[in-house]
């Protein structure tokens, strides 16, 4: 993929976009010409990925149809599940299917869209065994991600490290540096915050850069900083659950009410891991209440 | 070599730099003296009176004098300013060699192939004295810069040093000089007052030339045997010192460099050499194809040389003296001597950081060259020439601020250029394979990347993103894309200069400056006769730029003026306002003040902000002719009008913007009929007929006006234009006037006047007017003409006019803000709005025309993209078919394998299991989220077995203990525990303790709000406030021992206001049991509560026990209010009259449960005093005193822990445990 490709790389801005959450950009700057055809199969998965973290869900779903090739179907699938709780069996289903099938199983964008359900599903072992053997840059961040989720940074370093030595200034390698950076904590936090700190000067600032930024601030002990960059980044985005999510965590720390955000990302996403944090977290005292009494 | 000069001439044999100028004199073996300004590239003046070749040409240091000898035997000194020749010293018996001014003394030394050495005074315009000795011809003869000392060359294989102390005391007084003259010819050998100190042998032939050192006691002489001597002398004696040995031919002229530790010398070998002074090694050699050199002069003040040879001459210096330097926010980096230092803008601070590594001085020109800088890592890239083109690459330290002389060891590499990338990459230029590598700060390739185009420099163009220069052209390349961004055609360029916002860059070449975008499209260019040194943005995007000579501007659009001339070259740094930091050759940093008004005038009115405009003109002095032309030049006479005087140019102004009262007024003071004209040209235009009227009147063009009056339809004034025509017997005029007026008897009459009767008579007959007909026809006779038949006549009435009154309605002229808004400043500033909103609008209209056009190319794209799809759909079968080939299946059999292999690791430790592993601490336990091992915590140490208050406090504990990552697309956030007392140095991996929401400063502040709603009397709300305070200290985590006392002490006192409070709230609701109320009245001044507090507590119950006449219990509390000095004097009064009212009447009502002498606690669920002695149980958390029938219930202060329970205390801080 892009790791040892020699001359210019036509999807560069469409992936830097995309990894970066400028999802809309990302579709406004689809239209890229002189593409191969397998240029042109990833360009659309992009853009249809784009459309599913903003949400479009049934748009994805209705405009990929039956034809189109493997990685495209991968994302359909993808748009399936995450479309509706009643869909994920089948979608689960038919991805097991999928990757038993020799002729598509080891198309890297299916075995991402396996590795990214797993991750959802919390069966981090089924994911691995579809994305660890890696092959784009994609599915070796992933890897990085479902390491960090399954709090073994040490296996996460690895495969950062396979990633730096492909190309260590790639968008999706800083980026991996800095979950890592801010997962083992200490003075990583300073590179993380620089790295996204990079991020904002080169490209155009996102929700995603800003809440990286203000994660890191807050690592820091700096709410203030943290919640200014919160606020920057619900103008650009009322609705981003994760800076719904972070400014509730700001406001407690900061000591002013966080009911308002927290009742918006209920309202909003209310599968969201905050919120269920939330709900678990009553449960949970009110059954240790009754335990310890 | 750096070369600054070049001429073509024939054989130049002497030199001479002006100390303050940029100009040279050069003799010419043709006889001519050439002055020349190197800078400009000029000759000045040429002067040509010496007759064969011109030896020794010298300046004088202050006057504008300069002194030349020949091969004429004579001397001759020039007033440069004059243009002539002063007078002439003759004396010399044979050509002269050098001449030369004493640095003070109004001296000329001349050496002749005479054999001899004369010292002149050029104010007597005498020879002063000869110094004789040598005995071959005298090749050259120089002052010593300071002492009373002379050195000469000669070819009888000598050099001499001549002491002329004795001559400098015998011209104390001019009247010796005179005297001096009978006697010297007695004196004229073995003279005394110049004798010969030292005589130097050495050379084995001829020597040519030797000359001083400017400070030390030494001296280097070049001669025919092809050798450079250095010599040394001390009070009695001189000595030879060593040898150069290099030269391939005769050497010509020799001297120590001024600035350098270095001796540069020329030969007729036609080479320049440089020597190491103190090495005595050579240095460099630089060498010309035909030329012999004749001739070396130095600058006196600047670093500058100049050669002469067999075909002109060069202007030269040996080094850079451009200081490296980088900018970076508000400091500079920049590299002076052997160090870095950084100046900070802001402060005007100098810092010395850290020295940096002295080239090996084997070469020349080895400084650095540049510099480039990365902030966050605090490294400094600097580049130089050695070994063609490296790098070194120094890390600041960060606090301590390069004391050590100590040079760190830098990492280094070859590269014709490097340049910081990124934070932590830069990019080395390569120039053999023509790719860049790009490394990282431990000086290892991160990867290679082959550039464009043949890059002999790279230049900084963003993150990422580098500037490539070729011989030709610049490209902005992308290093991760690999692609090229932008590219501009262009002359060679020397420095990039990008403008703060990365928006703009300015590519200086020598002669010219391109302004470009950030996609290097071309704004555009300007051309400088002069060198192009440096430049900075400003603010308002402006460029500030500094050629050899001037500090110029460039606006946007490529307008440029000089803002202020230079002495010395400088280079920009950086532009705050009007202030425009440099750095000057010295390496020191230096503000110079600019009036910048220009250049923001003419940007304002660039940029269309005409507000600006307006108070610029109010309030400076901006006028003048070249203002004026740019003004109109560029499309503002309306704004020009205003600076103008002149009535006539006011005139022009006007009308050419139209402006027609202006103009009107303007003719009026000039009063002339040209002026009149072209205002009446002008108002016919804009169709302002009472203008154009009144031109016509002014210039009387009855023509004119009658059609003028027709047209607009005025038949008075026709009628009486037809009357003046008559007057004026203007027999034309008036037939038109009568014809215009359709007034048919009046043109018969002037046609018979006039003695056109046939025409008379055919126009009576045509009109029908048969009596003038037959009148006429009468006098006609017989040469009545006939009428054509069978035309039908119509009287010709002229079209009535459409509008009979006034002007025209006029076309909208735009009213400029300036019409008015000068003349009146009142309305101005209105109008100006009413402008600037206008602009606004047609802007505003524009965005969206490109948003219209946006969304069309959007839609268009979404089409687009259905098409490829479908396109694709067609094609789809073979690319599936492609992507089946069984070599396709072979890798993926075996990645199945490998992943079949694969185990997945076991799932980590996640860290708020770490947290309540490592703590026992409840509130960590909370944070982790293990609410049950919290509780237990919280119910061991403290007791606490009633939950329900802590709930929102536990959970807001466990939801601020993470953050949230959206990692990649669509998969799970990431959540990140936050831990406490971050610092940049701690280790990774090392799990901290969790962050808690709740710290003590909060507490504090909450506490005030406590206090001051308890001053208020808001008593329930302060209750509020005292136990959220009494619930969260449970979970606060402190670090230190001592604050964990105070954590404590806190406790307390907000122990004792809960209760306090919570009694007076229970006072209030029993209003009818009087004696309760006294009783908790009197209770709640025995809590400890601050002193304004306790003040208010002693007066209510005070008022309380009054009221129920208990005066001797009140007359207690007033004695206890009055002990605390109240302040307020109210209070004191009221206490004084309670006592007063009380001592004469001791006695109490009725009886309380109140025995203030005997010490008691209070009970803080039945409120009665528990009084010493007495049992009591506490409360395990907040140790409020209860009765023992309280035991295992709830604490009723602080509703959380059980009365009387164990506990085995506050555990706050893990200064505790260890």
């Amino acid at each position: 993929m892009a790791a040892a490709a020699g001359g210019p790389d036509p999807l560069f801005g469409l992936r830097n976009n995309f990894y970066l959450g400028a999802y809309q950009a990302a579709i406004n700057n689809s239209e890229i010409p002189n593409l191969s055809p397998d240029d042109v199969v990833e360009r659309d998965s992009l853009v249809y990925r784009s459309y599913i973290a903003l949400g479009s869900y049934q748009l994805v779903i209705n405009e990929i149809d039956s034809s189109a090739a493997t990685p495209l179907q991968a994302v359909k699938l993808l748009a399936l599940y995450l479309s509706a709780p009643e869909n994920k069996e089948i979608a689960i289903s038919s991805i097991h299917e999928w990757l038993e099938d020799p002729a598509i199983g080891n198309n890297p964008i299916l075995r991402l869209i396996a590795g990214i359900i797993f991750m959802h599903e919390q069966d981090y072992n089924e994911a691995l065994k579809h994305t660890n053997a890696g092959g784009t840059m994609e599915l070796h961040a992933l890897n990085v991600q479902i390491f960090l989720k399954m709090y073994r940074s040490d296996y996460a370093e690895k495969q950062l490290r396979v990633m730096q030595q492909i190309d260590e200034d790639h968008t999706l390698t800083q980026l991996a540096s800095a979950w890592l950076n801010l997962a083992v904590g200490g003075s990583k936090i300073q590179e993380a915050y620089l790295i996204f700190q990079d991020f904002s000067e080169k490209s155009q600032i996102t929700s995603l850069i800003l809440n990286g930024k203000a994660v890191c601030c807050m690592h820091k002990g700096e709410f203030d900083e943290a919640e200014t960059l919160l606020l920057d980044a619900l103008n650009k985005d009322a609705k981003d659950p994760e800076t719904l999510a972070n400014l509730v965590v700001c406001s407690l720390h900061l000591g002013k009410s966080s009911s308002r955000y927290l009742n918006q990302l209920k309202l909003s996403q209310p599968d969201h891991i905050l919120a269920k944090r939330a709900s678990t977290a009553e449960e949970s005292f009110d059954k240790a209440v009754h335990a310890v009494a | 070599m750096l070369t600054k000069f070049e001429t073509k001439s024939n054989r130049v044999k002497g030199l001479s730099f002006h100390s303050k100028r940029p100009w040279i004199l050069a003799s010419l073996h043709s006889g001519v003296v050439q002055l020349w300004d190197y800078r400009m590239g000029t000759l000045i003046d040429r002067f040509d009176e010496h007759d064969g070749p011109v030896r020794g040409v010298h300046f004088h240091k202050s006057q504008p004098l300069f002194v030349s000898g020949g091969d004429d035997y004579k001397i001759k000194v020039w007033n440069y300013k004059l243009h002539r020749c002063l007078f002439t010293l003759l004396g010399h018996l044979d050509y002269i060699r050098t001449v030369q001014f004493h640095h003070e003394n109004p001296w000329i030394v001349s050496a002749s192939d005479d054999h001899t050495i004369r010292i002149w005074n050029w104010q007597s315009r005498t020879c002063i004295s000869v110094l004789t000795g040598h005995n071959h011809y005298v090749m050259c003869a120089s002052f010593h810069p300071k002492e009373d000392l002379v050195v000469s060359a000669s070819l009888d294989q000598t050099v001499r040093v001549w002491d002329i102390a004795a001559l400098r005391k015998k011209t104390v007084s001019p009247a010796d000089d005179i005297m001096r003259l009978s006697q010297m010819n007695t004196d004229f050998f073995g003279g005394v007052d110049a004798v010969v100190k030292y005589v130097l042998e050495g050379h084995d032939r001829g020597v040519n030339w030797a000359s001083f050192h400017p400070t030390l006691p030494l001296i280097v002489s070049g001669a025919d045997d092809r050798q450079v001597k250095i010599w040394r002398m001390n009070d009695t004696k001189a000595w030879e010192v060593d040898t150069l040995r290099g030269h391939m031919n005769n050497v010509s002229s020799v001297l120590f460099h001024s600035r350098q530790d270095i001796i540069v010398s020329n030969s007729e070998d036609k080479s320049i050499r440089v020597w190491d002074a103190t090495k005595r090694t050579g240095l460099q050699t630089f060498r010309r194809e035909h030329d012999r050199f004749w001739i070396l002069a130095a600058h006196p003040e600047i670093n500058l040389l100049a050669a002469g040879h067999d075909s002109g001459m060069i202007v030269f210096k040996l080094e850079r003296e451009r200081p490296a330097f980088s900018l970076s926010g508000d400091s500079l980096f920049y590299v002076k001597d052997r160090f870095l230092r950084a100046f900070e803008y802001s402060t005007q601070k100098d810092t010395q950081l850290i020295p940096i590594r002295r080239p090996g001085s084997n070469t020349l020109n080895q400084g650095p060259r540049t510099l480039s800088y990365s902030p966050t890592e605090n490294a400094v890239l600097v580049c130089s020439d050695i070994d063609g083109g490296s790098y070194e690459l120094y890390v600041v330290p960060k606090d301590s601020y390069g004391r050590s002389d100590t040079v760190q060891e830098a990492k280094r590499g070859i590269g014709g250029s490097a340049v910081f990338v990124a934070r932590n990459r830069f990019a080395v230029l390569e120039k053999s394979s023509n790719q860049v590598l790009v490394k990282n700060l431990k000086n290892e390739i991160v990867k290679k990347s082959p550039l464009p185009i043949a890059t002999d420099a790279v230049f900084y163009a963003g993150t990422g993103n580098l500037l490539c220069r070729a011989e030709d052209k610049v490209v902005i390349f992308d290093l991760q894309q690999r692609i090229v961004l932008g590219d501009l055609q262009t002359s060679f360029v020397r420095y990039v200069v990008w403008s703060q916002d990365m928006e703009s860059v300015a590519l200086l070449s020598k002669h010219s400056i391109i302004i470009a975008d950030k996609k290097l499209l071309h704004r555009c260019t300007l051309h400088e006769t002069i060198r192009v040194k440096s430049g900075a943005w400003d603010d308002h995007g402006v460029f500030i730029y500094t050629t050899l000579t001037h500090i110029k501007y460039c606006l946007p659009n490529g307008d440029t003026g000089i803002i202020k001339t230079l002495d010395i070259p400088v280079y920009i740094t950086k532009i705050y306002g009007n202030t425009i930091f440099c750095l000057d050759r010295d390496g020191k940093n230096r503000p110079i003040i600019i009036d910048s008004t220009e250049y923001i005038f003419k940007l304002s009115l660039l940029r269309k902000r005409y507000d600006q405009v307006m108070s610029m003109i109010k309030n400076s002095e901006l006028c003048g002719q070249a203002m004026i032309a740019y003004l109109q030049q560029k499309g503002f006479p309306q704004v020009a009008l205003y600076f103008v005087k002149d009535e006539r140019t006011r005139f022009n102004l006007a009308l050419e913007s139209g402006n027609i009262e202006k103009a009107l007024e303007s003719a009026k003071k000039i009063d002339e009929k040209d002026h009149w004209y072209r205002l009446g040209v002008e108002a016919l235009r804009q169709g302002n007929t009472g203008i154009v009227e009144y031109a016509y009147q002014r210039t009387k063009n009855f023509e004119r006006l009658s059609f003028h009056y027709l047209i607009t339809g005025n038949l008075d004034k026709l009628s009486k234009m037809m009357k003046i025509a008559e007057v004026k017997n203007d027999v034309m005029g008036q037939f038109h006037d009568a014809l215009y007026l359709g007034d048919v008897r009046e043109r018969i009459k002037i046609l018979e006047n006039a003695g056109h009767l046939p025409l008379a008579y055919i126009t009576a007959s045509v009109h029908g007017l048969h009596d003038i007909t037959e009148h006429l026809a009468g006098e006609l006779g017989d040469n009545v003409p006939s009428l054509p038949e069978g035309r039908k006549a119509s009287l010709l009435i002229p079209p009535s006019p459409a509008l009979c009154a006034g002007d025209w309605p006029l076309l909208m002229v735009s009213k400029g803000i300036f019409e008015g808004g000068l003349d009146d400043t009142g309305s101005g500033a209105h109008e100006d709005y009413e402008e600037a909103a206008d602009a606004d609008w047609g802007e505003a209209l524009d965005i969206g025309e490109v948003d219209s056009i946006q969304n069309g190319d959007i839609s268009m794209v979404l089409e687009d993209e259905h098409l490829h799809e479908e396109n694709e759909e067609e094609g789809g079968w073979d690319l599936e078919d492609l992507d089946l080939p069984p070599d396709a299946d072979t890798p993926k059999n075996t990645q199945n394998a490998r992943s079949s292999m694969f185990v997945a690791p076991t799932p980590g430790m996640p860290v708020s299991q770490i947290w309540v592993q490592r703590s026992s601490l409840a509130a960590e336990h909370a944070a982790a989220g293990n609410f049950d091992t919290a509780m237990r915590l919280l119910s061991r140490q403290l007791g606490i077995k009633n939950f329900s208050p802590l709930k929102s406090l536990f959970i807001d504990l466990h939801m601020g203990s993470q953050t949230y990552l959206r990692a990649f697309t669509s998969a799970p956030v990431i959540s990140v525990a936050v831990e406490r007392g971050w610092s940049e140095s701690a280790s990774p991996n090392v799990r901290g303790p969790p962050a808690l929401v709740f710290n003590f400063s909060q507490l504090e502040e909450k506490l005030k709000v406590g206090y001051k709603a308890t001053t208020a009397g808001k008593f329930s709300e302060a209750l509020k406030h005292f136990l959220a305070i009494l619930h969260t200290i449970p979970l606060i985590v402190v670090e230190t021992r001592g604050e964990v006392n105070e954590v404590k002490e806190f406790i307390t006192v907000v122990k004792e206001y809960v209760l306090g409070l919570q009694m007076e709230l229970k006072r209030r609701e029993l209003k009818d049991n009087p004696i309760r109320q006294q009783e908790l009245a009197a209770y709640f001044t025995h809590c400890s509560l601050q002193i304004p507090h306790k003040r208010l507590a002693l007066q209510n119950a005070m008022t309380v026990c009054f009221k129920a006449q208990n005066l001797s219990t009140a007359a207690h509390f007033a004695r206890q209010l009055l002990e605390t000095n109240p302040s307020n004097e109210n209070q004191a009064r009221t206490a004084r009259q309670v006592l007063q009212a009380a001592e004469r009447n001791m006695r109490d009502a009725t009886q309380l449960n109140y025995d203030f002498r005997n010490p008691f606690v209070m009970c803080g669920a039945t409120y009665v005093p528990i009084y010493r002695g007495q049992k009591y149980v506490t409360c395990p958390y907040c140790s409020t005193h209860f009765v023992p029938a309280q035991q295992g219930q709830i604490c009723n202060v602080c509703d959380l822990a059980v009365v009387g329970s164990d506990a085995s205390g506050l555990l706050c801080s893990p200064s505790q445990i260890r």
